[in-house]
């Protein structure tokens, strides 16, 4: 008890520690120092990966499907509920969208209609969870499974495929040069939500509800409807990404999006969003992903054995959470 | 109350039992403790008062090894100590009963004992063993407790004996321990009240108590010395027998109060009273309240009392349109609302601030401005479905200046601001939209003086310019001291026709209690 801090570097680091807790500097800096630290590692034991053909085409182009199905769930994470449908709605939009282009022939119409199927799916899991108070993380795991029924009643269990070459345009094409399409959709969409998150009375909720319902009912919201619009956000998102997925590889199929559940939500906790809800938002869950595309594919430049890159991913993920959780705005987990 | 202090004072001048020497403590920007020095002796029961955010917490988790001193020392019968945890501090015979009751209901009072310090027999519980000593242990201290009970069976104050007798229990390897009481009557009723203080006095010759509390009454009646903090400082110390409540009251404060404290000079009288701005008519939630019916004029401050259960919590709530009302209708400035819903009365310009900020007040991980704005963002800037940023910095800017609001900035965290400061964001989020209706209940619960002061203020500057207010509240005082009238509430309606409290013609405390009761 007696002053110990006689040298000036234990009273700096006294001080630091006083000003930002540990956690504070984790939550900022990690996901950059994480990104950093694995993108030297592949470029120095790795000849291919600052190439711009891995950089843009596998790297950035990969990561677009994870980055908007993160996206998607981020929303729903904020306001502390859990979107764990994700999946099911890109791959039934993704299933419908071939049919719509291949035996109703509507075209491009196919798109906003497969869409806002996917909408819808997010309207249903809002609406149950918020009227029927069912808790989200067990609507959103039914909906998991009734949207894969009908994406197998639709496909058969097989893969369907279409024939419209100029369709695909949409999803591999690139109208801006050195800029794939793909690329630019999601940076477009994180653009849009990260402005929705900031700007709109929308977002602000979204923060204020995953902190303190109550609150926000007092202060006279209709928190209801606030509570349904970040599933149904989650479905056009998820919609976005099963149309671009399919025009891409002009077919689907029951396991298209196999998979993305885990990373993107280990995706939105890195980037800083908690599963708490209230802090972190979409502008910063672009680094989640970023760090899950870089790792995956520098293991794949190595060589990994895919088997083994399932069980690094799993670790790196877990860790990456246990690091990002503000433990002592936490109680008991349970 | 004053015979009570000569049968209980007998100091005894005894070692130094707990000694703090210059102990300092800073949080990020704010100096908590600075320079602090006291002397508890053997057998006494001393006395800690001052305000809040004055350092009284941060003293207690410092004392308790919650904390650590950046400055200064501590010893225990003479001997320099550091302590790094509770259990340390616990292992010297320094212990803390809590504010708030710290046991587990559904656990028997002895398995309560031993918590965490469970005794075993190759690896297995012995139940029989705690019980019996623990049974001994209490009846040594002279507590009647069974503690074979679930403790969800215990009384309130059965719970807080056991709270003692786990202080006493946690460090009995001292001969002399050191019993930190931090709030004990918060929540306790008179005649529990009565029991701790026998308890405590019985126990005075086997431990020294440091009784923390902001009832001066009581820490003047069972203390023997007092220490005042104020701002992080030891601004005084008193002998109990010479001190008064006035006395403490001025030393925590540092300037004079009570005679202008709810500056009554400023209520409008009822001849200078606007319009009727609030029209309740027999509403009833068909189960705890009403039919009721009264009307709020503007510039009115209308008072609601009543013990707890009687409706007044559950009343305050059917006026922000929180909870289904049955039969009846509610205006608003002449809008006749049918069950509205908490959005229709805030748009119909009623603004209710709960009793617990903390639970319903406050998104407490979010800044002072998204809080103080979290009202006005209902309504968008012309058509166009984006927050006016600008609004938002404005009325925040606004309100930090007019409310005093203590705050490194907008943009901190509202979690980090003492309880005065964050009430007062809770009051600026109305003030955001210049709502004409307001609905308190007990707006200067758990704040300090100088921030109730601040409020009374503020509540006269608001009736000034109109507004309406609905004053709930448990401190009798208060709301007579505030109100224009005063209904009294009891099972859910109000007894008889409200009380006339104009200037000059203010109700007794014991006028409102007959009818309470």
């Amino acid at each position: 008890m007696s002053a110990p801090n006689t040298n000036a570097i234990q009273q700096w680091l006294a001080k630091q520690r006083d000003q930002r807790t540990l956690h504070d500097w984790i939550t900022d800096v990690g996901p950059f120092a994480m990104l950093f630290i694995l993108s030297a590692l592949f470029a120095a034991t790795t000849t291919q990966f600052l190439t711009y053909q891995n950089l843009i085409n596998n790297v950035a182009k990969n990561s677009a499907f994870l980055l908007l199905v993160a996206l998607a769930g981020t929303f729903p994470i904020l306001q502390q509920s859990i979107d764990l449908s994700v999946e099911s709605i890109v791959t039934l939009t993704g299933v419908l969208t071939v049919v719509l282009i291949a035996e109703y022939q509507l075209g491009l119409l196919a798109i906003p209609i497969a869409i806002a199927a996917g909408m819808l799916a997010g309207f249903v899991n809002g609406v149950v969870f918020t009227k029927l108070k069912v808790p989200s993380f067990l609507v959103t795991l039914g909906t998991l499974s009734i949207l894969m029924g009908f994406a197998l009643i639709i496909t058969g269990g097989s893969t369907i495929t279409f024939r419209n070459q100029a369709i695909r345009g949409i999803a591999t094409g690139t109208w801006i040069p050195g800029v794939p399409n793909l690329v630019m959709w999601g940076l477009l969409i994180y653009g849009a939500t990260v402005f929705l998150a900031w700007r709109t009375k929308f977002g602000r909720y979204c923060f204020a509800l995953g902190e303190n319902e109550r609150v926000v009912e007092l202060a006279g919201a209709k928190v209801d409807r606030y509570k349904i619009y970040p599933f149904v956000l989650s479905g056009l998102l998820c919609g976005t990404a099963g149309v671009l997925l399919t025009l891409r590889i002009s077919s689907a199929s029951p396991n298209i999006a196999g998979g993305l559940l885990l990373p993107s939500i280990a995706a939105i906790v890195m980037g800083g969003t908690a599963l708490t809800g209230g802090v972190g938002g979409p502008h910063r869950t672009i680094l989640g992903v970023l760090v899950i595309a870089v790792l995956q594919n520098g293991m794949n430049l190595l060589s990994i054995n895919p088997f083994v890159q399932e069980i690094i991913l799993g670790v790196v993920v877990v860790s990456a959470v246990a690091m990002s959780i503000d433990r002592a705005k936490i109680d008991v987990v349970k | 109350m004053s015979d009570s202090v000569s049968s209980t004072a007998t100091p005894v001048a005894g070692e130094s039992s707990l000694r703090v020497e210059g102990v300092s403590k800073s949080f990020r920007h704010v100096q908590a403790l600075s320079d602090v020095s006291l002397d508890i002796r053997q057998g006494e029961v001393v006395g800690l008062v001052g305000e809040n955010g004055a350092g009284k917490s941060t003293l207690l988790n410092i004392l308790t090894g919650v904390l650590q001193a950046d400055e200064g020392t501590l010893y225990v019968d003479g001997e320099e100590v550091a302590f790094t945890s509770p259990s340390e501090a616990a292992d010297h015979g320094v212990s803390l009963v809590h504010q708030e009751q710290d046991v587990i209901t559904n656990f028997r009072g002895y398995e309560n004992l031993y918590l965490a310090r469970e005794r075993e027999r190759l690896g297995v519980l012995d139940r029989e063993g705690m019980r019996e000593e623990a049974q001994s242990f209490v009846d040594n201290l002279g507590i009647d407790l069974d503690v074979d009970e679930f403790v969800q069976s215990y009384s309130f104050n059965e719970r807080q004996m056991l709270e003692i007798a786990k202080a006493f229990h946690v460090s009995q390897k001292s001969d002399n321990p050191v019993i930190l009481l931090d709030e004990p009557t918060a929540a306790l009723e008179e005649a529990g009240r009565e029991l701790l203080f026998d308890l405590v006095n019985d126990l005075r010759d086997r431990a020294t108590f440091v009784f923390v509390s902001h009832e001066l009454d009581e820490v003047l009646e069972i203390s023997d010395r007092i220490y005042v903090l104020k701002d992080g400082e030891l601004v005084d110390e008193k002998d109990a027998a010479a001190a008064t409540a006035d006395d403490l009251q001025r030393s925590m404060v540092g300037r004079e109060t009570a005679d202008e404290y709810y500056r009554v000079s400023q209520q409008r009288p009822a001849d200078d009273l606007g319009s009727e701005t609030l029209a309740v008519d027999g509403i009833t939630d068909g189960d705890e309240i009403g039919p009721l019916s009264f009307s709020v004029s503007e510039g009115e401050i209308f008072g609601i009392v009543g013990v707890e259960g009687s409706g007044k919590e559950r009343l305050g709530r059917l006026l922000a349109g929180d909870g289904k009302l049955t039969h009846g209708t509610v205006s608003v400035n002449g809008t006749q609302l049918k069950s509205p819903s908490v959005a229709e009365m805030v748009d119909a310009g009623v603004g209710y601030i709960p009793k617990d900020r903390k639970s319903e007040g406050l998104l407490l991980y979010q800044s002072v401005l998204v809080n103080t704005s979290l009202a006005m963002v209902r309504k968008m800037k012309g058509k166009v479905p984006l927050l006016d940023l600008d609004a938002e910095k404005d009325a925040t800017a606004r309100a930090i200046e007019e409310l005093n609001v203590k705050t490194p900035g907008p943009d901190a965290l509202v979690h980090g601001l003492s309880g005065g400061n964050q009430q007062k964001v809770v009051i600026a989020r109305w003030l955001a939209e210049d709502t004409p209706i307001l609905v308190m209940d007990n707006v200067t619960r758990g704040i300090d003086v100088g921030a109730k002061e601040e409020v009374y203020r503020l509540c006269r500057e608001l009736t000034e310019q109109g507004v309406s207010i609905v004053f709930i509240g448990d401190e009798l005082p208060e709301v007579i001291g505030m109100s224009n009238r005063i209904a009294v509430m009891s099972e859910g309606q109000f007894v008889g026709e409200p009380f006339d409290a104009a200037q000059g013609n203010k109700p007794t405390e014991e006028d409102l209690i007959q009818e309470m009761i």
